[in-house]
């Protein structure tokens, strides 16, 4: 579909045809294009065949490269003596957001191993398990936002994204919750899939 | 997605066009001449034009058992903005070229092609010009020996994911910005005891070591990639290891400044531990665990 619409792919066929235009045409050559997709449809088989077959073929080849975020023209704030601007300290996005992070992940080990290593389970641990499964996993996913979503750039799509993760993070949550809650748990269904 | 893109460009395309020639005033001088539109200069990172399609510069005049190897190098020229990056081959003889690349950089721009421009000063890995990614690692081509297997090629980039300002000169200012942004100097308020210097116990010395000896070649900012997609805002294991070694210091009274100024979401905390930095630095230094000890020092305060 989107290849149809690339300008490069109009360009390309609008370029001059090898074969005679005029031949058969009940068209006026300059009201429409005779190379174009369209106008080689409209030409009787036997017509089109005598075009060579490189000009219509290479209307579906000649897609143009899409890049992701080309880099920008080189742009400098203020003079180069000047430092690059210092941002105002925020600790809820840096150090104890790092911290809160570092526990939570250093705590999910102890947690997946212990049910299957005490063999007992325990819907607290259970629980426990999955809040911090959905915070970590939301957190992952929010660095990747942010890396990879540059909000200089693409502030429109990069809060989208975020209302998105939110959006799928809050769906996980009550989906583990109904799972714990009406159904047999996350560590219980890990162990029955384990011996299946 | 993709079609919503493509509308997008068909309708930016449509703006862009020049209006109807009936709306349009005809100049008796004016000649049609193509539009600008159709000769759009080369994207920049859509790679330089490979060596196949370029000529080979030859050794001047080879001797008897020459061991010729090949160099495969970037060239990209300001003065011809449109024209694309290529990578352009030269052949010299080994037997008569110093063991360093630089040596062999040297001897091209001597004797085969003065137009090639690269950087460099001290030729011994003091200065750090001379940064440049040879056959994929960012290293100082004074540092880096010439693989003597002649059948192997060698390919020579200006440090990736920088603006280059000719050939193999990459433009460091805005890594030189983030560096002032730290304040690389020795901050404090109150005299020494004694009146005389800042004295520092032994211990308090050796906390310095491996991170005083970064000359800032940006070898390793240039292999992150975090540093590649974020640049504006994320400083880099450069500039990093060069704040920690002001933090680290036991005369600097601004730790808790400076600790601040980095407690964002974007200066350090882009960092995830890649290590290329550690990994490719020519002077052996290791910047991630400079930024591992700023982020354990800010972690519980």
């Amino acid at each position: 579909m989107a290849s149809i619409m690339r300008p490069g792919l109009l360009r390309q066929a609008c370029q001059a045809p090898a074969a005679s235009q005029r031949m058969l045409s009940t068209f006026a050559s300059s009201s429409v294009k005779q190379s174009s997709p369209f106008a080689q449809h409209m030409r009787p088989a036997f017509a089109r065949s005598t075009i060579p077959k490189s000009t219509r073929i290479a209307a579906f080849h000649a897609t143009q490269r899409q890049q992701i975020l080309p880099p920008l023209p080189q742009r400098i704030e203020g003079t180069t003596n000047d430092p690059t601007p210092v941002p105002d300290p925020t600790p809820a996005h840096g150090s104890y957001h790092w911290t809160f992070e570092r526990i939570v992940s250093a705590g999910l080990v102890p947690l997946t191993i212990a049910p299957f290593a005490a063999g007992s389970l325990n819907p607290v641990t259970d629980s426990i398990l999955c809040a911090l499964l959905v915070v970590h996993s939301h957190i992952g996913f929010e660095s990747c936002i942010i890396d990879y979503f540059p909000k200089k750039r693409i502030p429109v799509i990069r809060n989208l994204a975020h209302w998105a993760l939110r959006v799928a993070t809050l769906t996980l949550g009550i989906a583990l919750y109904s799972f714990e809650t009406n159904d047999v748990g996350i560590t219980e269904a890990v162990k029955r899939l384990w011996h299946a | 997605m993709a079609t919503t893109r493509a509308f997008a460009r068909l309708a930016s395309r449509r703006a862009a066009v020049r209006p109807a020639a009936f709306l349009t005033r005809g100049f008796a001088s004016v000649t049609e001449s193509p539009t600008t539109s159709e000769t759009v200069s080369p994207k920049a990172s859509r790679g330089p034009i490979s060596e196949k399609q370029t000529s080979t510069i030859k050794e001047p005049e080879p001797g008897k058992d020459a061991k010729i190897k090949t160099f495969h190098i970037y060239r990209w020229n300001p003065d011809e903005p449109t024209s694309k990056p290529k990578m352009q081959s030269y052949t010299l003889d080994l037997n008569k070229t110093g063991p360093m690349m630089l040596d062999a950089l040297i001897r091209i721009k001597n004797e085969v092609d003065p137009t090639l421009t690269f950087r460099r000063s001290c030729r011994e890995g003091i200065c750090g010009s001379c940064a440049m990614n040879i056959d994929g690692v960012n290293t100082l081509a004074c540092l880096c020996r010439i693989p003597t297997d002649t059948a192997k090629e060698s390919r020579i980039y200006p440090l990736p994911h920088m603006y280059i300002v000719k050939d193999l000169v990459p433009d460091m200012t805005l890594f030189y910005k983030q560096y002032r942004s730290v304040k690389p100097y020795l901050q404090r308020t109150t005299a020494a005891p004694d009146g005389r210097e800042f004295r520092q116990s032994k211990e308090e010395r050796r906390k310095l070591d491996g991170l005083y000896e970064c000359i800032l070649c940006a070898c390793c900012s240039t292999s992150c990639p975090s540093y590649w997609w974020n640049q504006e805002e994320y400083l880099g294991p450069a500039v990093l290891l060069q704040s920690y070694r002001w933090i680290a210091d036991s005369r600097d009274e601004k730790t808790a400044e400076r600790q601040d100024a980095l407690n964002n979401s974007m200066s350090l905390y882009r960092c995830h531990t890649i290590l290329n930095c550690s990994r490719t630095c020519p002077k052996g230094l290791n910047p991630a665990l400079a930024i591992a000890e700023i982020k354990k020092s800010m972690a519980f305060t």
